[in-house]
This record gives structure tokens, sequence and C-alpha cells, in this order.
């Protein structure tokens, strides 16, 4: 069996290493960028399902946290909400080929749970996931039309051939199943 | 719109964006008024925004990582500003120093745009056209979800953290049981195996032999979980353990125990 590996440095939180960043300590970006690319990136490939695009948008969010790192205001919200928000928009904003619809301060975000530790986002993921899971196929692919291709009712109503009542009917049953199983 | 919505739900379909026209007007007119609403719409926005956690997991190349690191390089603990003599203008110093900052970020960026355009140009060449799957969910993956969630979200389930035995507590486990429901099991960190050996999850008994609650890989990150495995009902828990064993796992513990955690 392979080595546990070591760990030097204890594990310093978002903040502390958000100070750091507005400080211009590289290796404080390389640790946030390992703590949450993961999840940016999965967001932003399932919305271009690009790499290459998916990657640029990666590399963009990072760069704007190291630019705007020393404005960062941990009351009003954690960073891995404005990095999940972040994601979704620009991918979408990308998607659609508009010009961003939202300023870094729209972005930021109270999430009901922490997603600084791995143990933590692995817990969130399967919680969410499963709640997924458990939607019937068309209120899952109306929810996933509006939230990883940004479109409207009508949009999602002309897309998948349904009329407007039905897609909103599903949409809300999706939310409420939704609304139940994440409420903390 | 002067009446507080209806239904919860709206703030939900307002925070995934699907709402258009007079509908969305009226609902941004009654937020800017009500404190309340605000407050509900903000909470719907945290919740919807979970979502993006469905996302199937993708790695990025580690040609990003790099690339990112040496952009912000220049930048890096930038040095104090230059020792201008600018006496009777104290305000120059701290404007031309953010003045830097803000040439510096809006370089880089153009600098990452040169390169992201200069892939972007490869990749096209290359182009490949991407049909996209459509998910067919299979009901027994709804039923298995649904008995995962109502175990996580139950009253009755305990919740036990596994940490490592020896050293550092880099690989962890988190277990959820219920005698009744049963376990959801998943871990982090774990170093990657020998094909001949595999992870193996015990549940110790309150009294009696540790009864194997599965075996289980990990990913290239060291993650691995066990879902609702097939264990007798109404057993009470002392702990849960992880040991390492034989391909194909063992009746008994038999190798290096490297998870473990008391139930409370």
């Amino acid at each position: 069996m392979s080595k546990v590996p070591g760990n030097a440095e204890p594990r310093a939180t978002d903040l502390e290493l958000i100070r750091r960043v507005a400080e211009g300590d590289e290796p404080a970006l390389a640790r946030l960028y390992d703590r949450y690319s993961g999840i940016v990136y999965s967001v932003a490939h399932r919305v271009l399902q690009d790499s290459g695009a998916a990657e640029e948008v990666l590399q963009d969010i990072f760069y704007q946290l190291w630019c705007t790192a020393a404005n960062y205001d941990a009351s009003r919200g954690g960073l891995g909400g404005w990095l999940l928000v972040s994601a979704r928009n620009r991918a979408i904003d990308r998607l659609r080929r508009r010009k961003p619809a939202t300023t870094t301060e729209d972005e930021r975000i109270a999430l009901p749970g922490n997603l600084e530790s791995e143990v933590a986002q692995t817990e969130l993921i399967l919680k969410v996931k499963s709640a997924l899971d458990i939607l019937a196929a068309p209120q899952r692919q109306a929810l996933e039309l509006a939230y990883f291709e940004g479109m409207t009712h009508s949009e999602i109503a002309e897309r998948t051939g349904q009329p407007l009542g039905t897609v909103k009917t599903r949409l809300r049953a999706a939310l409420e199943t939704l609304r139940q199983v994440l409420n903390p | 719109m002067n009446e507080h919505p209806q239904s919860e739900t709206l703030f939900d379909e307002y925070a995934l964006g699907v709402i258009e026209g007079e509908e969305l007007h009226a609902l941004r007119a009654h937020l800017q008024m009500c404190e309340e609403c605000s407050r509900k719409a903000e909470q719907a926005r945290a919740r919807i925004t979970l979502i993006g956690l469905a996302s199937p997991p993708a790695t990025p190349s580690p040609a990003v990582r790099q690339r990112l690191l040496e952009s912000v390089r220049p930048l890096a603990r930038r040095p104090e500003v230059l020792p201008v003599r600018v006496a009777s203008r104290p305000w120059v110093v701290p404007a031309l120093a953010v003045a830097a900052v803000a040439l510096a970020c809006l370089t880089g960026f153009l600098l990452i745009r040169n390169q992201q355009l200069s892939l972007r140009l490869e990749s096209l060449e290359s182009s490949q056209t991407q049909v996209r799957a459509i998910e067919q969910r299979q009901q027994a993956t709804a039923k298995r979800s649904r008995a995962v969630l109502d175990l996580l979200s139950s009253h009755s389930t305990i919740k036990v953290s596994l940490a490592a035995v020896k050293a550092r507590p880099v690989p962890q486990g988190k277990a959820f049981y219920s005698p009744e429901k049963g376990l959801v099991f998943y871990a982090t960190n774990l170093p990657h195996l020998p094909i001949d050996r595999t992870y193996q999850l015990w549940l110790l008994p309150k009294s009696g032999k540790p009864i194997s609650a599965g075996i289980f890989e990990t990913d290239k990150a060291g993650n691995g979980q066990i879902l609702l495995p097939p264990l007798p009902r109404g057993i009470p828990a002392k702990a849960f353990a992880v040991t390492v064993e034989p391909e194909g796992g063992r009746p008994q513990p038999t190798g290096k125990m490297v998870l473990l955690g008391a139930a409370s």
C-alpha cells in the first residue's frame, strides 16, 4: 500500500487563503484552485459540453479571484457559493453568446452547506444528486434545461415541444421536491 | 405585484431564471419593497445554486493550473511601489498603485484571452461534433436515491466520522447508519492500493463479530463509497472501520485498519 501523502502545512481556511491571495501569494491561489477547480470545471463543462471552453471559464474565474481578492467580504457568503454561481453564469453567458448579465457582487451567496472540505463537498454532492435522481424524467429534463442552459419557461416549451403550462407544472413539481429535500 | 407570492416555489423559479415578461417585472418590483420576500428569494438562490453540484464530475487539464499560475506570477508578491518623489501630491502613490494593479490585471486578462484564442483555434481545427447523450435514469437508481436521501435526512440516523488510525487524519470517512434503514458510507483521500488489495468496510456491532459492509474501490482522488449494502437489519453499531484486505474481501478483517470511527 502506498503511503499516505503528507501535508506539511496545516489546512488553511478559505478566508485565510483569500487574504493571502490579496497580498499576492501565488501558492495560496494554487491551494484555492486545488480545492475548488473540480467543482467549477464540472459545472462549466456540463453547461458548455466542451473541454476547451470550460477550461477557459475556469481560468477566467480564478484569474478574477486573484484580481479581486482584496475586495472579498466574507459576510456576503462563502467562496464556494460564489464560485458555483460564477461558473454557471459565465458558462451560460458563453453558451448563449451574451454579455455577462451579473456582476461579481451579484454572485455572492450564502450556501446552505460548506464546501471547504472534501468530505463536506462529497456529502452535499451526494445529497443533491440523490435529490435529482428521484425526480421524474420530464421534471429533471426541464430543470436541467433551465439550470444548465439558462432557458426560460417558454424556451423550454419550445425546445421540448411541450405546452407552456405543462413545462411550468413540471418545473414547479421538481422545485417543490428539491426544496423539501435540500432545506436544512 | 403588491401582495406576497402565493407559492414559495415562485422564488425558486425566479432564482432559476425561468420567469419572464410581466411576471418577472412584477416580482422584481415586489422584492424591492418586501424584506421578507427578498430573504426568501436569497434562500432560494442558494438552494438552486446547489443544483450545479449534480454536474457529472470532470477534471480539467493540468495545463490550466499551470497557465493560471504563470499568468499571475508577474503580479505575485508585488514589491512596494517605486519611491517616486511626489510629496506635494500624497494621493498619487496609492492611485498609481491601484492603476498599476488594474493595468497588470488587464494585461494578464488580455494575455490569457490571447492564449485561449490560440488554443480555441487549435481545437477548432480538429473539431469534432459532440453528441449530447440523453441521460436515461433507471427506476432502480431513483429508488436507491430515495432511500439514500431518506437515510441521510432521517432523525434516527447516526453520523459517524472516521479518521486515520495513524499519522495525519488526511484520509477521512463518514458513515450514516440507521439499524432499520441501512448504511451510507463514503471516504476521501484514501491511498491507492495494489491491484490485489481492496478496501473493506466493517460494521462493529455492540456485541459479536464484525460484519462486512462490503468492499470498495477508490477513484484517482482516493474517494470511495458504499451505498445501502445488504446488512442484517436491527443491529446497533458500536463503530465502523475500514481495513485493507486481499482482493474480493474477507469474511472477517485480516488486514491493516486504516479508518475507524466510534458510533456515539
